[in-house]
């Protein structure tokens, strides 16, 4: 009986302890961080600090026609047979970043987002320095070259999602994916070479990285990482995927635990039995 | 052990096995009126050989190159090499509650005043096995070369910088570098996986061998002549031991829930960004078992200087303590010395506060209780020398006991 306790009352003290050190320190030294989400409500997947959207039906064939005169002198659109006009190095030396292909950005970008983005895309990117240009395109012709991608974009996944939307500046090297721009170009436009991603989930935990993508001037004002406009679909797949990566043990790990709890369980029943059987005829 | 025929008879002629066994176990005797707080200087030795077997493996691995570092960690051992990740977390793990098992170990000493007479030997090697162990979880902490490796290494070097005269030169030489690099990331790997280790098992053989000569101490301080606890006590083996191996399986189970379940605690998640000298993390803070030690840096009247001295003499303090209680009191335990309890407990929950309050930033109110409590935690080494004087004209006057 006095042993328990002393057990309740060491278990109190540790309990306290990691108390104040697990939840209460990172409470406090991520207040900032909850703070940021609950004032702009991230994750925003309507974007609503970029205002209204004009409805957007437009027409294919027209968007096809304007997509060619505005946008194929930088991005490339293979599902539809159109190549990059220049290789990724010239690219890159030139813009600073590789401008992504385009075949599909419409499954994962918000079109929302992506109306708001044509009109303006240092405003929607919330980057003052965005290497793409306002092209001065109206409502009509927005609407049309959306029309035009949402016809040939087909869904993507897992790795190929994250190279479509982060690969051109971001790399998971341990899954042998390399970022499209080189470093030293990287470093130039955007002032430092964006973090590799492959353990990433570990690092900052998926609620921060949902509301950070959403929004990243939000949560670390004045980075130079653009807002992607990732839509919430391709968001929550992506986190699945880095989630994967970053620790592709889960299921081999909770499966082991339970193994060795439950063996460790046993001895306890048993060493108990054995202490029990010699403690008998102590006294 | 009855028959002498065989093997072990043939080694008895040889090694005295026999003999070795009774003196070390089961003729081995240990007071009666203890509880499962004394197991936990078992516990540190179980935990320390857990230590060894999951640091051979990760060390298989491991990389000690800056450049390497990082990669051979959190990829080869977690990602690519059959159940790595088991042996990460669990030297990881170890390694953080090991010091909960040394501070349990060492509060369980203070309040039952087992750091007396007879036992400073057993205090002071013990205490030496603390600096020890803390010397290789801090050099252990660089091995990932993790951000928060990096930048721990770098503040807590530092200090050294503000030591008169030499500070700046012997900065430089424990980092091998102007700043904390690849220099530091080696040397701290030598010192980790052989000087320490080694030092440490030494160490622990001595306080073995110092708590056999002087005997366990017990819940009530009673000093107990070895026949007296033989007439009442009980063996080492196989009693004790039994005792032993339920808290043993108790703990593990706790220890291996933390390791598969619950292990950030023991493995920051900034941790997971590797090293960069260009960038300062947000929030720099030891791992939690230097935390107090680390706010009573911080806290002490506010000033870089005092603070410093305040570290040093926080950590080294408790070395000391023989020599500081001179009570009389035949019964050494603190169970029966009420002023000696009070400020025990002040201090333990001190203790508790400054823990945390290392990890929060040192702002407004979190500033200036860490300032009342970084002081608070010497009181209790100041008033035990006054403590033991009013003891002292109790029994001149013939009170106490
Ligand atoms: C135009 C280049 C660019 C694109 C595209 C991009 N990022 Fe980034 N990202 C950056 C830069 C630059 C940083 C470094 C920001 C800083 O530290 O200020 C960064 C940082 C990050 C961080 C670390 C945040 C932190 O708190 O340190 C994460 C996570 C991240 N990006 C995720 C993504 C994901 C996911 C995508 C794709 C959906 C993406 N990024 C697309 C440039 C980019
Ligand atoms: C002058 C070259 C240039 C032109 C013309 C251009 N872009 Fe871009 N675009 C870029 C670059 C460079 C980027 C990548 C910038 C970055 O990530 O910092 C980009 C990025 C994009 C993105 C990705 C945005 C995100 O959220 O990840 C889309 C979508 C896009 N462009 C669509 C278009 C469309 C549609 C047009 C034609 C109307 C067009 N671009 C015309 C250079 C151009
Ligand atoms: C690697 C670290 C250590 C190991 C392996 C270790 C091991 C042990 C063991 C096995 C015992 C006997 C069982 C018991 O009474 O719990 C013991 C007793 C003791 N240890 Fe340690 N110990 C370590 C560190 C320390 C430290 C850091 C201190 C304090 C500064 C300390 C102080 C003592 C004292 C005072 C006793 C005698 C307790 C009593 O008889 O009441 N030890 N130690």
């Amino acid at each position: 009986m006095k042993e328990l306790k002393i057990l309740a009352v060491l278990i109190v003290i540790v309990g306290v302890t990691y108390w104040g050190i697990e939840p209460l320190a990172h409470s406090i030294m991520h207040k900032h961080i909850e703070e940021a989400i609950h004032k702009y409500n991230l994750p925003d997947y309507k974007f609503s600090d970029l205002g209204s959207t004009p409805p957007l039906d437009g027409d294919p064939v027209k968007g096809k026609e304007a997509f060619q005169m505005f946008c194929t002198s930088c991005h490339g659109l293979k599902a539809d047979g159109i190549n990059p006009p220049m290789d990724a190095k010239t690219a890159a030396m030139s813009f600073g970043v590789v401008p992504p292909d385009l075949s599909n950005v419409t499954e994962f970008i918000d079109k929302k987002f992506l109306y708001h983005f044509l009109k303006d895309p240092a405003k929607a990117t919330e980057n003052k320095k965005f290497a793409m240009p306002a092209m001065g395109l109206n409502d009509e012709q927005i609407a049309d070259i959306i029309a035009y991608l949402e016809s040939k974009a087909k869904k993507v996944h897992g790795a190929e999602l994250f190279k479509e939307a982060c690969g051109r500046c971001h790399g998971a090297k341990y899954q042998k994916i390399y970022a499209e721009t080189p470093p030293e170009n990287l470093k130039k436009y955007l002032g430092k070479v964006p973090p590799d991603l492959s353990i990433i989930m570990k690092a900052k935990g998926e609620h921060y990285l949902v509301s950070f993508i959403n929004k990243p001037q939000a949560l670390l004002p004045g980075t130079s990482m653009p807002r992607v406009g990732l839509n919430k679909e391709a968001t929550e797949e992506l986190m699945k995927y880095l989630d994967e990566i970053s620790d592709p043990h889960k299921e081999q790990r909770q499966k082991v635990g339970i193994i060795v709890l439950v063996y460790m369980l046993v001895m306890v029943g048993l060493t108990y039995a054995w202490k029990k059987k010699i403690w008998k005829n102590v006294h | 052990m009855e028959k002498k025929g065989g093997f072990m008879g043939w080694l008895d002629k040889r090694l005295a096995v026999d003999s070795l066994w009774k003196v070390m176990m089961s003729e081995y005797y240990l007071p009666k009126n203890i509880n499962f707080l004394w197991s936990f200087g078992v516990l540190t030795m179980l935990v320390f050989v857990i230590l060894v077997i999951s640091g051979i493996f990760v060390l298989m691995y491991y990389k000690p190159d800056s450049h390497m570092a990082f990669d051979s960690v959190n990829k080869t051992i977690m990602m690519d090499v059959a159940y790595g990740w088991v042996f990460r977390h669990t030297h990881a793990v170890a390694a953080s509650i090991m010091f909960l098992v040394l501070f349990v170990h060492m509060g369980r000493g203070i309040y039952y005043g087992s750091y007396k007479a007879p036992r400073e030997v057993v205090w002071v090697t013990g205490f030496i096995l603390f600096v020890l162990m803390a010397a290789t979880a801090f050099t252990g902490y660089l091995l990932p070369w993790g951000q928060m490796s990096y930048w721990a290494a770098q503040t807590i070097t530092t200090l050294f910088s503000k030591i008169p005269f030499i500070g700046p030169d012997l900065v430089i030489w424990i980092r091998g570098n102007y700043i904390v690099e690849d220099a530091t990331l080696t040397r701290f790997f030598a010192l980790h996986v052989t000087l320490l280790p080694a030092l440490i098992l030494v160490f622990t053989a001595v306080h073995l061998y110092a708590v056999r000569i002087v005997g366990s101490n017990n819940e009530d301080g009673i000093p107990m002549t070895k026949e007296e606890k033989k007439e009442k006590g009980i063996p080492f083996w196989p009693v004790f031991m039994s005792k032993e191996y339920f808290v043993m399986s108790v703990f593990l189970l706790f220890f291996f829930f933390l390791v598969f379940f619950n292990y950030n605690f023991a493995m920051d998640p900034i941790n997971f960004q590797p090293a960069d000298y260009l960038q300062t993390p947000p929030h720099i803070y030891p791992e939690w078992y230097f935390l107090a030690f680390y706010e009573v840096l911080r806290g002490f009247f506010f000033s870089e200087a005092l603070g410093l001295i305040a570290f040093v003499l926080s950590m080294f303090i408790p070395l000391f303590l023989p020599w500081l209680d001179t009570s009389p009191y035949p019964y050494v335990s603190g169970k029966h010395r009420p002023m000696f309890k009070v400020i025990w407990w002040i201090f333990v929950a001190d203790f508790v506060a400054l823990t945390i309050l290392g990890k929060l930033p040192p702002t407004g109110l979190f500033a200036w209780i860490g300032f009342v409590t970084s002081i608070i935690y010497f009181i209790f080494f100041i008033a035990l020398p006054i403590i033991a004087a009013i003891e002292k004209k109790k029994v001149a006057t013939g009170g106490g006991r």
